[in-house]
């Protein structure tokens, strides 16, 4: 039997929904909590949703990526084992197929390649899903992350604003140096969704319109992404 | 009603009511997901009795980790102190990091006007990480079952710009958003950012030299001359 077919089986439909339950109701579980008690301390119902405005507008044009990402990863395997790994989504559709083609290199086969067999997808199946685990038990033992931090700031709020917010420049100066350093396009859309999305923050403080804030990074995206893609064409 | 930065909880309370419910739930539920993603290759032996051997299991996974091993280290370094802790359990388990789930926590903060890092922050960062989730789960799904007609209707050109613009235009909006709110340290960044690339360091590598770098810049700026975040 074709391996493209038996990759989508039911059976891989099925495991991409087991995880995708898992992780939605693990999401649903935090939110309830969170808005709990929230609401508890004082914030109320309108700036709580204020908030999930906010997310959600920012998350469409990634989700929308991750969509088109998987359209990529169905061609080349199959629709159900793309909603397997991107429903859960682990890598982008580079890093997925560069592990399968390592999966593959050990079976002794090429991936790609026609003469591609189930053995070589069920490397393929075990090693990608193994990529994944590293993530899966840091999660798990999550609590001593924050116990480790604990120890690390003694506790000290100032000193956690400090480590977060330089984290947060240094990794984002690291994406966003390496992305624009791969062409003039990429370049004029990294610095203009930066500069955009500064502009627009700015601008809703300075015209008093708090909601700006929730479609600043949305728009900055968008706007930067399509006239990257018209400088190159 | 209190402006959102006046507002600051109760450290017990944080601790009781919803550090402590969410440790036992993300711990029960990252570990599921952990076995769960055996699922496919267990099916695949019982349906058609094929499992890749030990010599390709140990070949491959030695492969994989070459990749993989670094990022285990450098993302939880540079992702926790934003997302906290119902955030990393999110992260850790549906992935998507960098280019989904931090703006997410990002824009809900920057909504709220609090600071990454503090208990009020977490909170919000919650609330961004798991709004991403919920909709990211079921357009992924939607993306799978509808792939035939996504490829019809959208066209080539707009599929190349997400494929290629969308990252970049994601980091960079961020980048922007984080630079208002950490000006001081964006040099250090740059500049750890920027030499290991041009000495070729690996990426992974490379994340970690400029975030901890820069931690430890924005470490002796508080400790020595009281520059705050």
């Amino acid at each position: 039997m074709d391996w493209k077919a038996i990759a989508n089986e039911w059976w891989v439909w099925f495991s991409g929904g087991v995880t995708a339950v898992l992780g939605l109701y693990m999401a649903w579980y935090f939110l309830r909590t969170a808005l709990r008690f929230m609401h508890t301390q004082g914030f109320t119902a309108e700036q709580t949703r204020a908030m999930i405005r906010g997310a959600a507008i920012t998350a469409v044009g990634p989700v929308l990526a991750n969509v088109f990402v998987m359209i990529a990863l169905a061609v080349a395997i199959s629709p159900a084992f793309a909603w397997q790994r991107e429903g859960v989504g682990v890598g982008s559709v580079f890093t997925e197929l560069a592990q399968a083609s390592n999966a593959a290199i050990a079976a002794g086969e090429k991936f790609g390649d026609p003469s591609f067999t189930i053995k070589g997808f069920a490397a393929a199946v075990l090693i990608m899903n193994i990529a994944g685990w590293g993530w899966s038990v840091e999660a798990i033992f999550t609590r001593y992350l924050g116990k480790l931090r604990e120890k690390v700031t003694g506790g000290d709020q100032a000193l956690l604003a400090v480590i977060a917010g330089a984290s947060m420049v240094a990794i984002f100066s690291y994406y966003s140096i390496s992305n624009a350093m791969k062409s003039t396009p990429h370049l004029v859309t990294v610095v203009l969704a930066a500069g955009l999305s500064m502009f627009l923050f700015k601008l809703a403080d300075w015209i008093k319109v708090p909601r700006l804030k929730e479609w600043a990074l949305g728009i900055a995206m968008f706007v930067a992404m399509f006239i990257g893609k018209i400088l190159a064409g | 009603m209190s402006a959102i930065h006046e507002i600051k909880v109760d450290p017990k309370a944080f601790d009781k009511d919803y550090l402590s419910p969410i440790h036992r739930v993300g711990t029960i539920f990252s570990t599921a997901i952990f076995f769960a993603l055996f699922l496919p290759s267990i099916f695949l032996y019982l349906f058609h009795g094929v499992f890749p051997d030990w010599q390709t299991i140990v070949g491959g996974f030695a492969l994989a980790m070459t990749y993989a091993v670094p990022f285990y280290f450098s993302e939880p370094i540079a992702y926790f102190p934003i997302l906290g802790n119902a955030g990393w359990y999110l992260t850790g388990t549906v992935g998507n990091g960098s280019n989904l789930r931090v703006p997410c926590a990002a824009v809900a903060q920057e909504v709220a006007g609090v600071k990454e890092g503090t208990r009020e922050g977490e909170l919000v960062a919650t609330i961004g990480v798991a709004t991403s989730v919920l909709i990211s789960i079921p357009a992924i799904l939607l993306g799978a079952l509808l792939i035939n007609y996504i490829q019809q209707f959208f066209p080539p050109w707009l599929l190349d710009a997400f494929n290629k613009y969308l990252l970049p235009a994601v980091f960079g909006a961020v980048w922007g958003e984080f630079i208002l709110r950490g000006w001081k340290y964006l040099p250090i960044a740059v500049i750890l950012a920027y030499i290991p690339m041009a000495l070729k360091i690996p990426a992974a590598w490379n994340i970690i030299i400029c975030v901890l770098g820069t931690m430890i810049a924005g470490w002796a700026m508080l400790r020595y001359f009281k520059i705050k975040a």
